[in-house]
């Protein structure tokens, strides 16, 4: 059919194909502010629609959770204070937060569900710090690196009674 | 009698305590027998049902995947190579594409693995940087990186082609 246009048709039409597939995928490079400011520790949600990062707010570390094809900061609820934030992480839809935060003198996982805006803590026994939390897409594992008696260590938690699973189509589909 | 009494009433308070956050739980058969597999274990990375790790063996650091479900080890043929120092890493979903940060000697890069390829192949970080920590999308389409780029850290997000 396209055989049959002219050629500026047919350059427009390659023009909306390409709009149409640059469109589809997310944005590219650097994520860009206007502020020369650090950005670290990135955790993308499963399906690729949303960054989470740490910024300095003031000197301090702060989560920041951005939709990635607007670029727009999506607000959240729980991460206003305690800082430093560290160690995001995402489930598939980005609708639960994980992060490591101050609490007084101890750094603390949490869990942010962003549908409900409840925050789920999880406190660790003993001398015992978190260093890294990531959460499986599916947010039914959750997986901590700690700190104990001068070793790194990786345990993991089942969540199935806590939260309900990130689940998607999309990806059983693969 | 009165220090039993504070035993038994710690006891409950730890208890309530406890029950309050209750509903998650350490999944003991795994963590037990990543404590026996490597002296230590750092960099977590979840996908659905698979755990990778950086595993301390005998000195030496290497990627080591294991099933959630099943404690059982992955292989991951062609991904370990000696004179190699992994930084940083992540899995997609199905675990079958990590994105990792590995120095070799003076170079610093991002790359690519296929589990059932057994393949690596570098992703390119334009302008030039010196990677510290990746993250890879659920579908294995995207890859976001700190950078550190002009004396700062930064973000890049890089489409994965095929």
């Amino acid at each position: 059919m396209t055989n049959d246009l002219p050629f500026r048709g047919k350059a427009l039409v390659s023009f909306l194909i390409f709009g149409l597939v640059s469109c589809s995928l997310p944005l590219e490079g650097s994520i860009g502010d206007g502020f020369l400011q650090n950005k670290q520790e990135p955790a993308l949600s499963g399906n690729g629609g949303k960054l989470a990062l740490i910024i300095d707010q003031l000197g301090r570390p702060t989560l920041q959770l951005r939709d990635l094809k607007s670029g727009q900061i999506i607000p959240l609820r729980h991460f206003s204070r305690n800082q430093p934030h560290s160690s995001p992480s995402l489930s598939w839809s980005g609708r639960y937060l994980a992060a490591i935060i101050q609490r007084g003198n101890r750094r603390l996982v949490t869990i942010e569900d962003r549908l409900t805006g409840k925050l789920h803590t999880f406190p660790l026994i003993g001398e015992r710090n978190p260093i890294r939390v990531r959460l499986s897409p599916d947010a039914q594992t959750l997986a901590i690196q700690l700190a104990h008696q001068g070793k790194w260590k990786v345990e993991i938690f089942d969540l199935t009674k806590m939260l309900e699973s990130d689940f998607s189509q999309e990806e059983f589909s693969q | 009698m009165i220090i039993s009494n504070l035993f038994l009433k710690s006891l409950i308070i730890l208890t309530l305590t406890s029950c309050s956050h209750g509903s998650f739980r350490a999944i003991s058969f795994v963590n037990s027998l990543l404590v026996q597999s490597a002296a230590s274990h750092r960099e977590p990375s979840l996908g659905n049902g698979l755990l990778v790790t950086l595993a301390n063996k005998k000195g030496r650091e290497v990627i080591e995947m294991i099933d959630v479900k099943n404690g059982k080890r992955i292989a991951l043929p062609g991904l370990n190579s000696a004179n190699t120092h992994t930084i940083n890493m992540s899995i997609s979903s199905n675990g079958q594409l990590i994105a990792f940060i590995r120095q070799r000697g003076e170079n610093t890069e991002l790359l690519l693995y296929r589990r059932n390829q057994g393949t690596i192949r570098k992703l390119d970080i334009i302008p030039k940087g010196v990677p510290k920590q990746v993250a890879i999308d659920g579908l294995g389409r995207i890859v976001a990186v700190q950078v550190s780029r002009n004396g700062r850290w930064d973000i890049d997000v890089i489409n994965i082609k095929n």
